[in-house]
């Protein structure tokens, strides 16, 4: 590598660690908040944490009902997570296989995809009304139990695996259900874990469509934990954001734990050859 | 010895690994859950202080309320054995000589036994 070249890449690695840190400021300044009881307006304020301490924690635990708040998001992210690897890789299985209006049907999904959701909440909770699953776990993760970005993920998956493998299979005598139970789920572990993170996290953060379900506090998830908290606290307490790191830290968690195949997963079927 | 090699996977050993320390944490937080808090009184000279009244005030959302009420002994000790919250302001007061400051005791979790560090001490009576 020549003298310029070396440069090249040390300045393209500087800018890189530049925007790195860029990004991560907000989510120390939050933790470092979270530590301590400094007033984020505070001025000058101060880069390195003072006195820093974990009890604001404690007071997070004890204050509200936090842990009735983090086992309903558990078992709501949970319901959605899996509803969401069966249902999408039954949807990618189909799309892969031809059949008449195949192409109408792609159509539809692509375009279904530009529709916001706040523009279908209303049937939406119609619909979950109609079938008596308002206030319930699985009526907070109804509309999470298939995306369509998520059944792409699984199509493109699916289409990567040899077609010989699948027809293997069928020789073999495996219906269609233990061609994707055995076959190709096996080698689509990267599309697993893809669904799995954006599911988790959709799900986790969500906070419009439980507040629009929940009746009952004891249903509440985070999110509506972590806007009750903010309507009791009404300032800029260190409790505050150490409530936003409790909410935060999972998800931030689970992506860590899958972020090599979830990088994967998305960019599969995204090169030939 | 071959160990598994799901044994090994990091999908199971930060579960496993969260659950065991959440298994010791609740383990402790048993053993030391029993609401006493221990203390003791004394003058600005460092001397015992006995028959004052402290009083134990408990963490609400933005204020604290008066929860408990203890009175010391000869050596100036006293002691709280109710108390449920995982922060409270502790204050003690005596004929004569006012009040001590207020002392914010800060716990792990609810109801932890803890024994102060430092007195309450009164100030110098003038």
């Amino acid at each position: 590598m020549t003298r310029d070249a070396k440069l090249l890449v040390s300045a393209r690695h500087l800018t890189l660690m530049v925007i790195s840190f860029a990004m991560l400021v907000p989510f120390y300044w939050v933790t470092r908040t979270a530590v301590t009881n400094e007033n984020i307006y505070a001025y000058p304020p101060s880069l390195l944490p003072r006195d820093a301490h974990l009890f604001n924690f404690v007071d997070v635990w004890y204050l509200i009902p936090f842990p009735r708040y983090l086992v309903n998001s558990v078992i709501v992210s949970t319901i959605a997570v899996i509803g969401n690897v069966i249902f999408n890789a039954m949807a990618g299985y189909a799309l892969t296989r031809q059949f008449t209006g195949r192409r109408v049907v792609l159509a539809l999904f692509l375009s279904c995809m530009l529709i916001p959701f706040q523009a279908t909440i209303i049937p939406a909770y119609l619909i979950t009304a109609r079938m008596g699953l308002l206030n319930t776990y699985l009526g907070l993760a109804f509309p999470m139990l298939s995306t369509i970005v998520c059944i792409f993920v699984f199509k493109s998956a699916f289409e990567a695996v040899p077609k010989s493998l699948v027809d293997a299979a069928r020789i073999d005598g495996l219906t269609e259900w233990r061609i994707i139970v055995r076959v190709l789920l096996p080698l689509s572990k990267p599309a697993i874990a893809t669904n799995v993170i954006l599911t988790f996290i959709w799900s986790w953060n969500n906070f419009l469509w439980p507040l629009l379900i929940t009746r009952d506090p004891n249903m509440q998830t985070l999110p509506l934990g972590l806007a009750r908290f903010l309507s009791y606290m009404e300032d800029t307490t260190g409790a505050l954001y150490a409530f936003a790191v409790m909410v935060l830290a999972p998800s931030i968690l689970v992506f860590l734990m899958a972020q090599k195949e979830f990088i994967r997963g998305l960019t599969s079927g995204a090169t030939k050859g | 010895m071959k160990i598994q090699s799901w044994a090994t996977s990091r999908w199971v050993i930060v579960p496993g690994g969260m659950t065991l320390f959440t298994l010791i944490w609740l383990a402790y937080v048993a053993g030391h859950n029993h609401g006493i808090v221990d203390g003791r009184v004394v003058d600005a000279a460092g001397q015992p202080v006995s028959g004052a009244s402290v009083l134990l005030f408990e963490r609400g959302f933005v204020t604290h309320q008066e929860r408990g009420h203890a009175t010391s002994d000869a050596q100036g000790m006293f002691r709280f054995t109710d108390n449920r919250s995982h922060s409270i302001q502790l204050e003690a007061e005596a004929p004569g000589r006012g009040r001590t400051d207020r002392r914010i005791v800060r716990l792990w979790f609810a109801a932890q036994d803890v024994k102060l560090a430092e007195p309450l001490r009164f100030a110098a009576v003038k």
